[in-house]
């Protein structure tokens, strides 16, 4: 009785173990783990976007360019397109049923997708003209102000390396 | 000094490309008739944050590795497209962006032969596929309302069941036993389930402005609904154990400790609950912990798994012992598979073990609709139908509750009716105490195994048979 009892904990320990290593963690980000792990310990994936969203003046905060600044961005974005599908398990049927509520929920703000956007007319054009006066956003007090200005050689430089893209 | 000027000359030009970008939207909007985005902000700084990123993807990431026969990383207006081989089609999931966009279904984007990006023969244009995202959307919303409702209708159903038992096994004392003891846990931890679970739904998930506030509360509440759902489980595996125990490891059980089923019932469920809270909290801080998206919740569902993967073990077990058994009776083969069948269908919803020949959603869109709306039949009315069986449909419970309508009968009724009532009563008592012998003794309590053909029945032939054996 105590050792099935003794065996069993010790299973379940293991498993919910081996599972707390695997978590979401790609091999190609393993390397790169523990300096991402500094960076967005604290980051909170939806309510950044619900943030952003809230304070639609400034949708891009200071501290997102301080994260895409740093060398291992990219393993970033990654991350938030590349998310895991989460638990195929039958008993996480009520979980996906919650998200999904919740999902509608959040869905009502917004529109359906425009029709003609999706058409043949629709996306995957891009090349776009520069305009001749552009606004520029500068770090002020912790918020970012629109400065205007007109084109100067580092719009060329950019627009040269647009072109190779 | 050098270094910080580059670093605000990057984040200048960035700023440049991501305020042109938002520019050009409006002026897109402006020629367009059906303006889309200007009602509401969110789906623009979406996008917009989007292009922002890919943007800065596309110029940082170096293009050392490229091959000449390649399409180029693009940004299509929605999506961010790496570079990809010629003749190869890129995939990527739905932007959430609107309402009618289903995430999990994907969009396409051809790199045809010549390392160009196909091109749509209506429209001479660049196109990428986004049709398929909102094919199946209505359907979506559909079904998940109908999960939604079937879930509250059951876990209501449930409840009231349960509550009734409940209550008839606390009343009548002389039901009680360890079995029952048991029982009442498991019952318990069905109610708890259902009422946090029918709270959770209702209160929280159905709740945006709850999510969006994201106070501590609905994290709160989303740990105990874990750990009362791993109670309910971890309740269940207790059931196998006793069991077990009881037909297979000992068949003279000496009194069982249920202080060790106590701990792994209410106990043991708080070590996945809180490690997956804190967890949650530093991996993957979502609103109220809502996301199913995260294979965190694997540290919830890998000990329920492997809790009901015992079960199925000790059910098998049991099984096996109680054909040996009946074998040994030589009673007739077709009846004697009938009881094991009989015993296997009454034990499984017991045990949990419904989720463990069901463990792994498919693929497919129809298939796992299909799965759906199975596991959520079986999850939320398990409460109703481990009601019905174990307490309803007990021969015990049933007996006592007609003694005590027949007392209630004889001591308030005065009709003649009542007579041949009473009659009948006095029969079945007289019936019911031959039946009572065959009855054996654990703990001190007497346990009445006239179960009707459930698996009472089965384990006081076992009893008996193995007294002899």
């Amino acid at each position: 009785m105590k050792t099935i009892f003794h065996s069993f904990l010790y299973c379940c320990l293991l498993a919910s173990v081996a599972h707390c290593v695997e978590l979401e963690v790609n091999p190609e980000l393993k390397k790169r783990l523990s300096m991402w792990l500094g960076s967005r310990l604290r980051r909170d994936l939806e309510s950044v976007a619900l943030v952003k969203t809230a304070e639609s003046e400034n949708f891009v905060r200071p501290e997102d360019i301080r994260d895409t600044l740093l060398p291992h961005s990219s393993t970033d974005i990654n991350i938030r397109t590349k998310r895991s599908k989460g638990c195929a398990l039958g008993t996480c049927a009520v979980h996906d049923l919650a998200d999904r509520i919740q999902q509608l929920n959040r869905n009502r703000l917004k529109s359906d997708a425009p029709i003609h956007k999706m058409s043949p007319q629709g996306y995957g054009r891009r090349r776009r003209s520069v305009p001749e006066r552009q606004v520029s956003l500068r770090l002020e007090k912790g918020r970012l102000r629109p400065v205007w200005r007109l084109n100067n050689s580092q719009v060329h430089k950019l627009e040269a390396l647009l072109r190779r893209t | 000094m050098y270094v910080s000027t580059c670093v605000h000359n990057v984040v200048t030009l960035c700023f440049q490309f991501l305020v042109r970008a938002s520019m050009e939207v409006n002026e897109s909007q402006q020629q367009h008739p059906n303006n889309v985005y200007h009602d509401i902000g969110i789906t623009r700084n979406k996008i917009v944050t989007a292009q922002f990123e890919c943007y800065q993807k596309i110029m940082k990431d170096n293009t050392n590795g490229r091959q000449d026969s390649m399409c180029n990383r693009t940004w299509d207006g929605w999506l961010c497209w790496d570079d990809t081989q010629a003749g190869v089609t890129s995939e990527q999931q739905c932007p959430d962006y609107f309402q009618d966009f289903d995430p999990s279904e994907m969009v396409t984007k051809i790199c045809t032969e010549s390392g160009q990006w196909f091109v749509h023969p209506e429209s001479n244009r660049t196109w990428s596929n986004y049709t398929r995202c909102t094919e199946h959307t209505n359907e979506g919303i559909v079904t998940a309302m109908n999960h939604f409702y079937l879930t509250l209708i059951g876990h209501g159903l449930s409840l009231i069941s349960l509550l009734i038992s409940l209550a008839i096994f606390f009343h009548f004392k002389s039901l009680s036993c360890q079995r029952i003891t048991l029982h009442k846990n498991l019952f318990f931890s069905f109610v708890l389930n259902s009422v946090i679970t029918i709270i959770w739904l209702t209160a929280v998930a159905n709740n945006r402005e709850l999510v969006q506030r994201n106070p501590v509360s609905c994290k709160v509440s989303q740990f105990i609904h874990l750990y009362l759902f791993g109670c309910n489980y971890f309740w269940m595996l207790c059931e196998g154990i006793y069991l077990h125990t009881l037909i297979v490891v000992a068949v003279f059980a000496e009194k069982q400790h249920l202080m060790w089923y106590y701990l792994l019932g209410w106990g043991f469920p708080l070590i996945p609950a809180s490690i997956h809270a804190i967890a949650r909290s530093y991996y993957y801080n979502d609103n109220c912990w809502i996301s199913s998206k995260t294979s965190l919740l694997y540290i919830i569902h890998g000990p329920i798994c492997a809790a009901l993967l015992v079960n199925l073990f000790f059910l098998l077990n049991i099984v096996r012992v109680l054909i040996t058994k009946l074998k040994v009776t030589h009673q007739a083969e077709s009846s004697l598979y009938m009881k094991a069948v009989r015993a296997t269908l009454i034990l499984v919803p017991l045990l949990g073990i419904e989720f463990v020949l069901l463990p792994y959603k498919p693929e497919g869109r129809v298939s796992s609709e299909i799965y759906d709306y199975i596991m959520h039949i079986l999850m939320h009315y398990q409460g109703l139908l481990v009601a019905t069986i174990f307490c309803f449909f007990n021969g015990e419970v049933q007996a006592v509750l007609r003694r005590h309508w027949n007392q209630h009968h004889i001591q308030f009724g005065s009709s003649i009716g009542n007579h041949s009532d009473a009659l009948r009563s006095a029969s079945y008592t007289a019936s019911s105490i031959i039946e009572v012998q065959g009855c054996y003794t654990i703990d001190g309590h007497t346990e009445h195994l006239n179960g009707k053909g459930f698996h009472d029945t089965d384990v006081s032939v076992l009893k008996s048979d193995s007294t002899f054996a």
